[in-house]
């Protein structure tokens, strides 16, 4: 153990100001807690991609007694630095590690969960390696990048009984889990077509020029399973643009508003029966997601649910009827459309055809919807109770496979048959082979 | 002189066919634009349409004698207006209204809105325009609101354009022969975005419009940017598109404006559109613009991704990809690009950068057929990665 420790120091694992700590034992230093829970007692915690949603993710985690975030793994050395700090002043102590290959942080860390925040590409590769030692995870959304490598998450998760929870904040939010609970409780009737609004894609930048690799990123490890590119300067937040490591706006929204269309469906744990829409796609420029996308999905019990961009909306209904506003809220997050009348949820708010519905007591209606009022604390919860989370990785799966098959009409430009049972597309050789991604040598998910 | 010369370069470029229309551009005068530039542009692009014998009638100088300036617009299936200067003579004004009412056709083409405000039936012909004090006495403001066009009667003045962008236009009519094919929205490259035009608007038809935004310092309405006018038995094709300064001829490259302009003069000409519809369509995303004046056609695409170098421009890449994506899976059409695919993988001349990204496209569309000149590129390490990332999938 200690000489492997030493090892990767003399690699170059980039010492924090704090290297000489070791967390197998929490320093009593870190008590600036108010000692409600002892630190041993403590969950500890790896941080895997310290960027903007693994910051955000962390704030929460900071804030909650039962947890102890004891490194940090970042292959942008800067990202990573920044974290240590803010850990250690929140702790007002120095023990974190920071580690640039979340193999070696994996190795060498006694971990009880981890929050990891990484481009797509990455999420089933490092996942999978987690949770087959274990550790309980917390996993920004979409869950994968390709259909299969979100059936290898859900598959490492049970095998080894970990506890999951997807970053699908929404769930844990007031107004989401009322509307949900309105639809489900049938207060629209029988639901038969659904519209999810998601925003539209980025502008196009060209092809910039080759630039040389900041000091403390670890390009190649950024690229990891993806296809070897020389870096021009998309880092963070801007991959999202590139098929390569995202699906863009569209794999991205997936996991909010797609996911809580599939809640209030009730149909959390199935996928379409068929995929068919069209995509727009720049013809030039570094940059390849599609900047519109608009697709039809048909269920096996005859639901039909459109996911589109918000602009495409927009034009098809000259800015006047989705869900019967105009507007900013034009066109983004789901809409119910039932017997009775429908019911609009986005992040602004609710709507309903019936206003009056909204005024319905949640607490009146039979059929109860899983409730969290912190998406982060409920993760923890699970951990101590063994429960399932409000967002499990199995349904994660389903809410990216529909925006992940959705890619795949759109880049054959064809009809997809799917078998939501087995997972597979029915009668099309070509378009079943994008279900999977190829990964760069020597990359691979590990074998579960 | 100029005439033979017109012919034999037909002659040459589409075998001995007989064209079917002749044009007539007149130009010579332009107040704001570089009518030296355009007019060879227009006829560029008219030309490879295949369909048109065009002839040029240039004006005297601003300023000079008008009065023998009469083309015989008769002699034409369309007049192409590239003219903004100095008011015809009045038999020349005649001229062209009776050949408009007879059933000629007349493209009017970006500044051409701009001339002879006192010119009634003129104005009727164009059914907007601006600048040359327009008013209200002109006529309404065109515009589109609530999914139809509107005419607006409130004073002000006609015609402005805000800041030069890149802006996107929607296709109004999709069933319009001129935009059969056209996309509900896509982008211009840039340019002036024409707007407030006023006149009389009559037996307008709008195709297209775009929204003039007040950030680009526009009017914040939806602007007609390409219409038909109905004149008499004439048909009249106006295209707000294509500003041309000295060495500014961007905007003449766009896919879209090529396009409509090549349709929009058989439309006038003949009434009918029977050129087909182009491979290559503009999109939202990013403008798309054709260097020659033309649509690709599959081969001069190949031929150009066979240049293919990282970092340079992946359009006919993209182009490709994209026609592949047209086909919609028709197997026996996605064959053809396997095989123009696999030509290029065994073709030495071609990139390696060229290689490496057919690799990607390879690997869904690809069929085992593709697998022996992949397996060969997986023994270069130039082109080992992407041959493995296609191999991987089509093996599987």
């Amino acid at each position: 153990m200690k000489s492997n420790r030493r090892e990767f120091l003399k690699k170059g694992m980039w010492a924090a100001a704090s290297a000489v700590v070791l967390p197998n034992i929490i320093p009593s230093s870190a008590l600036g807690m108010g000692n409600s829970v002892a630190p041993n007692s403590r969950l500890t915690m790896g941080i895997i991609g310290a960027g903007g949603m693994g910051n955000a993710n962390m704030g929460h985690f900071l804030n909650d007694k039962r947890i102890q975030i004891t490194s940090v793994c970042d292959v942008d050395e800067r990202n990573a630095k920044r974290a240590i700090d803010r850990i250690d002043k929140k702790y007002g102590s120095s023990g974190v590690n920071g580690y640039g290959d979340f193999r070696e942080m994996l190795n060498n860390e006694k971990l009880d969960t981890t929050m990891m925040a990484l481009p797509d590409h990455w999420h089933s590769i490092i996942a999978v390696s987690v949770a087959k030692k274990g550790i309980h995870i917390y996993g920004e959304k979409p869950l994968a990048r390709s259909v299969y490598e979100g059936k290898k998450i859900v598959e490492a998760v049970k095998k080894n009984n970990v506890t999951w929870q997807t970053g699908s904040w929404q769930r844990s939010v007031g107004h989401f889990h009322k509307a949900v609970s309105l639809v489900r409780n049938g207060l629209i009737g029988k639901v038969n077509y659904v519209e999810v609004g998601l925003p539209d894609g980025n502008a196009t930048i060209g092809t910039p020029p080759i630039k040389n690799v900041p000091k403390g990123v670890d390009w190649d490890m950024w690229l990891g399973p993806a296809p070897k590119v020389p870096f021009r300067g998309i880092l963070h937040f801007h991959w999202r643009w590139i098929m390569d490591y995202s699906g863009g706006q569209l794999t991205d929204w997936a996991g909010h508003h797609i996911d809580i269309a599939h809640w209030g469906l009730n149909m959390e744990n199935q996928g379409p029966k068929t995929i068919e829409g069209k995509g727009v796609y720049p013809v030039d420029g570094i940059y390849d997601v599609p900047v519109e996308y608009d697709f039809m999905c048909e269920y096996d019990n005859g639901v039909r649910l459109r996911v589109a961009n918000q602009q495409t909306y927009h034009e098809s209904r000259q800015g006047k009827e989705w869900g019967g506003r105009q507007g900013n809220r034009l066109g983004m997050g789901a809409v119910w459309y039932g017997e009775n009348g429908w019911i609009q949820v986005n992040r602004h708010g609710i709507w309903a055809s019936n206003p009056e519905l909204l005024k319905t007591p949640i607490e009146s209606l039979d059929t109860k919807i899983y409730h969290s009022t912190d998406h982060w604390k409920n993760f923890v919860d699970c951990i101590q109770d063994n429960k399932k989370t409000i967002a499990p990785a199995e349904v994660a799966h389903r809410s990216v496979s529909v925006a992940l098959l959705g890619e795949i009409a759109m880049l054959t430009g064809q009809k997809i048959n799917w078998d939501y049972q087995k997972e597979e597309i029915v009668g099309n050789e070509m378009a079943s082979r994008l279900l999977m991604r190829p990964m760069r040598n020597p990359w691979a998910i590990p074998t579960i | 002189m100029k005439n033979i010369l017109i012919i034999c370069l037909v002659a040459l470029l589409f075998g001995c066919k007989q064209t079917e229309y002749k044009a007539l551009i007149v130009t010579g005068q332009n107040n704001a634009h570089a009518w030296e530039e355009s007019h060879p542009i227009l006829k560029k692009i008219i030309e490879n349409t295949g369909l048109f014998q065009v002839d040029v009638a240039i004006s005297p100088k601003k300023g000079e004698n008008m009065s023998t300036f009469s083309p015989e617009f008769k002699k034409y299936d369309v007049v192409v207006m590239d003219y903004d200067g100095d008011m015809w003579a009045p038999d020349t004004r005649k001229n062209f209204e009776q050949y408009v009412k007879n059933g000629g056709g007349v493209i009017v083409y970006h500044a051409a809105n701009n001339p002879f405000p006192e010119w009634k039936e003129y104005n009727k012909i164009t059914g907007l325009g601006g600048w040359g004090n327009r008013n209200e006495q002109s006529g309404p403001y065109l515009r589109w609101v609530d999914g139809a066009p509107k005419k607006m009667y409130n004073p002000g003045p006609g015609g402005s354009h805000g800041d030069r962008h890149a802006y996107v236009l929607t296709t109004r009519n999709e069933e319009h022969p001129i935009m059969k094919g056209f996309p509900k929205r896509w982008r211009h490259v840039r340019d002036e975005l024409y707007a407030e035009l006023r006149g009389p608007a009559e037996n307008v038809e709008v195709l297209a419009t775009a929204y003039s935004a007040p950030k680009t310092r526009g009017t914040g309405f939806h602007e007609p940017m390409l219409f038909t006018v109905k004149y008499g038995k004439g048909r009249v094709f106006h295209t707000t598109l294509g500003h041309v300064g000295v060495d500014d001829f961007i905007a003449t490259q766009c896919a879209g404006f090529i396009y409509t302009l090549q349709r929009g003069a058989e439309w006038a000409a003949s009434g009918k559109v029977t050129q087909p519809v182009p491979e290559d369509m503009p999109n939202v995303a990013i403008p798309l613009l054709l260097p020659g004046f033309k649509q690709y056609t599959l081969e001069k695409l190949f031929a150009l991704a066979r240049k293919y170098e990282v970092g340079k421009s992946e359009k006919p890449l993209s182009l490709i990809a994209e026609r592949i994506r047209k086909t919609k899976g028709d197997t026996g059409k996605i064959k053809e690009f396997e095989k123009q695919i696999i030509k290029l993988l065994e073709d030495e001349k071609a990139t390696t950068a060229s290689k490496n990204y057919f690799c990607r496209e390879l690997s869904w569309m690809g069929s085992q057929q593709a697998v022996p000149s992949l397996e060969k590129l997986a023994k270069n390490p130039a082109t080992k990665e992407m041959a493995e990332y296609a191999l991987f999938r089509l093996k599987k």
